[in-house]
């Protein structure tokens, strides 16, 4: 292709200023690209703290109102009532775990019985949100187990973990006895097997965790589960997940966006700030590319003059032009990609005393290849200008400059 | 024999606000093959312009133009681009080469361009022209290397690259000292003998018309005279 030999020439019978152009196309996409793993990498630590210690989505029974039975007595009208505790059953959860073990997009499931409680220690007295779990699947949703603190996560038949402010509260420490009390009105001493400490003062302060064996006397609940609990391979699709457990199972199922609404709120305007950086940046870019390219096509009127006095077409003088733009464009944007990527490499290596990372910046998450496609592209698009303008020059006009 | 170039009554005139400027009136140029052709007058005088209407750089406001027997008035913009690039060839004051490139490539340009690229029989024949023009020490040089002169014989190869049947030279001595204008119209006359090209070329040079086999004169827009030189005239 004989244009591509003349724009590939054009480029390089200025090497500075091809050079200048693709250091500034490069420096737009290294800032692209920056941003991106900036706002992904924020936007992945803030899900990563939320969800690394709940459940993506949570099933439950569908919450029943109170209705109106019908009377043979016209004036008479009779309102079903039902235990509240009995609302908050589902009765036959081993049919929904299989289906959650077959869906490839689980990655943790945890049949829970959550309830409030009571435990008192001598004259101090507490409440907790407790969460019966299967001993076997303690870590499931929170990674417990790993962050006992005093005693082991062995919860056995009488076995209760608490956190570590909780125990603080209530002078507690492993292996001492605690009245546990439910809002069901049943008693029981259990026995403080481990101290846990995650860090979340929600997690260290109001939670305990039991058997859901030792659970079921304590809540009157013989057979169900009042919750089941479910991680994600993707956290992100979390939404989609729960719309589909809720068709398939007739349950209610939230995911973990609508729990954190707020949050969510917060990613989106993040990101929508990111997509405004990332337009002004390669909006520069493409004027940049689009200014350089005007300019050579008027420094070469006498050249073009020449060629559309020899006949050589429009589309060819324009494809010149067009192909310098794309050349530019893919040159810039894999050297912009690699400097970003190695930029943000070398950011996440940086950490805080405490070991975290000094920013929240995610390498991977780049938006590589969407950059690069947005900057060759726009890079084509920013040279038509230029090429439609050389293209349209007048032979005659051109030479006798 | 027929003529390459048959213009008839060729006018052209520029709107220029309410004013209207005719800078030709009713032209009539013929040419046959193998000559070469002085165009003559005053700065002015419709010269460039007759050039540049015969070479299909400019379309007329009125009259009627062959060229080697083929009518090029109804021809569409792309039609009359394509039939530049395969029946003329130019050559300007300013040669315009494309510095980028060496001698021969800038040769094979008009024909590499729609082609696609330099093909090897392109690169021969643009090393031939070279040779002709008396670069063969220069073919691999770049465009950017050479002297004022030596562009200017590249620019004559060129023109000739595609065989044109008419060869249409704008003041082509016009920016060379006289020693390579010299050169450079012996070369020109050469080729026209050898080749049987056909040269109209525009000039306000006594000196250059009196090298050619024709003198055409124009003044105010119309051929004042037509003068031809008898066989080995021309100057020598």
């Amino acid at each position: 292709m004989f244009a591509f030999t003349v724009a590939r020439r054009y480029l390089f019978s200025n090497p500075s200023q091809t050079a200048l152009l693709i250091v500034g196309v490069a420096l737009g996409v290294t800032a692209f690209v920056f941003i991106t793993a900036l706002i992904q990498g924020l936007a992945l630590r803030l899900t990563d703290d939320v969800t690394a210690n709940s459940a993506h989505v949570s099933l439950e029974p569908v919450t029943r109102v109170a209705r109106v039975l019908p009377s043979p007595d016209a004036d008479v009208e009779s309102v079903a009532i039902v235990s509240t505790f009995q609302r908050r059953q589902i009765r036959a959860w081993a049919p929904t775990v299989d289906l959650l073990r077959s869906q490839p997009s689980v990655s943790a499931i945890s049949p829970q019985i959550s309830g409030s409680a009571f435990l008192v220690k001598g004259e101090a007295v507490a409440p907790v949100a407790v969460t019966a779990i299967d001993p076997a699947g303690l870590d499931a949703i929170s990674p417990i187990s790993t962050e006992i603190v005093s005693g082991d996560a062995n919860l056995g038949a009488d076995g209760i973990l608490i956190g570590v402010r909780l125990a603080e509260n209530l002078g507690l420490s492993a292996g001492q006895p605690v009245l546990f009390r439910t809002d069901r009105g049943v008693d029981r001493l259990l026995i403080v097997r481990g101290i846990f400490q995650t860090g979340l003062q929600s997690l260290d302060e109001r939670v305990a965790y039991l058997s859901i064996e030792t659970a079921r006397p304590l809540f009157l609940l013989p057979e169900g589960v009042t919750n089941i609990e479910v991680k994600l391979v993707d956290p992100a699709r979390a939404r989609d997940v729960a719309a589909f457990l809720a068709d398939a199972t007739g349950l209610r199922a939230t995911s973990w966006q609508e729990k954190n609404a707020n949050l969510e709120g917060a990613l989106v305007a993040q990101a929508q700030t990111g997509t405004l950086i990332q337009i002004f940046s390669l909006i520069s870019v493409l004027i940049g590319i689009a200014s350089a390219l005007s300019l050579s096509a008027n420094r070469r009127r006498g050249e073009i003059g020449i060629m559309r006095a020899f006949g050589v077409s429009k589309r060819f003088i324009g494809g010149v032009f067009v192909l310098q733009g794309l050349l530019i464009g893919v040159v810039g944007a894999g050297i912009g990609c690699i400097s970003g990527y190695a930029l943000c490499a070398w950011l996440a290596t940086l950490s805080k005393p405490d070991g975290t990372m000094a920013l929240p910046i995610a390498p991977a998450e780049g938006g590589y290849v969407t950059v690069f496609a947005l900057t060759t592209l726009g890079a084509v698009l920013a040279s038509v200008i230029p090429a439609r303008s050389a293209a349209g020059l007048d032979p005659l006009e051109a030479i006798q400059q | 024999m027929s003529a390459v170039l048959e213009a008839r009554a060729i006018g052209m005139s520029f709107r220029n606000g309410d004013e209207l400027t005719q800078v030709l009136k009713g032209v009539d140029l013929t040419l046959g093959p193998g000559e070469l052709a002085a165009l003559l007058g005053a700065s002015g005088s419709g010269k460039s312009t007759l050039l540049s209407i015969v070479g299909l750089l400019l379309r007329p406001t009125a009259g009627t133009i062959a060229i080697a027997g083929e009518c090029v008035d109804g021809m569409s913009d792309a039609q009359r681009a394509s039939f530049r690039n395969q029946r003329l060839g130019f050559i300007f004051q300013f040669h315009h080469l494309l510095p980028d490139f060496t001698a021969t490539e800038n040769v094979a340009f008009p024909a590499a361009a729609p082609a696609g690229g330099i093909s090897v029989a392109m690169r021969q024949r643009a090393r031939e022209l070279l040779a002709r023009v008396g670069l063969s020490d220069r073919m691999d040089f770049p465009a950017s290397r050479l002297s004022g002169g030596q562009k200017q014989r590249v620019a004559i190869a060129r023109a000739l690259m595609n065989n044109p049947e008419l060869v249409l030279a704008d003041e082509p001595t016009g920016s060379l000292d006289r020693v390579a204008a010299d050169q450079v119209l012996d070369l020109m006359r050469e080729i026209n003998r050898e080749e049987k090209a056909t040269f109209l070329i525009c000039t306000h040079d006594e000196h250059v018309a009196a090298r050619c086999t024709r003198r055409i004169s124009l003044s105010d827009g119309r051929i004042e005279s037509v003068i031809s030189a008898s066989a080995g005239d021309g100057g020598s």
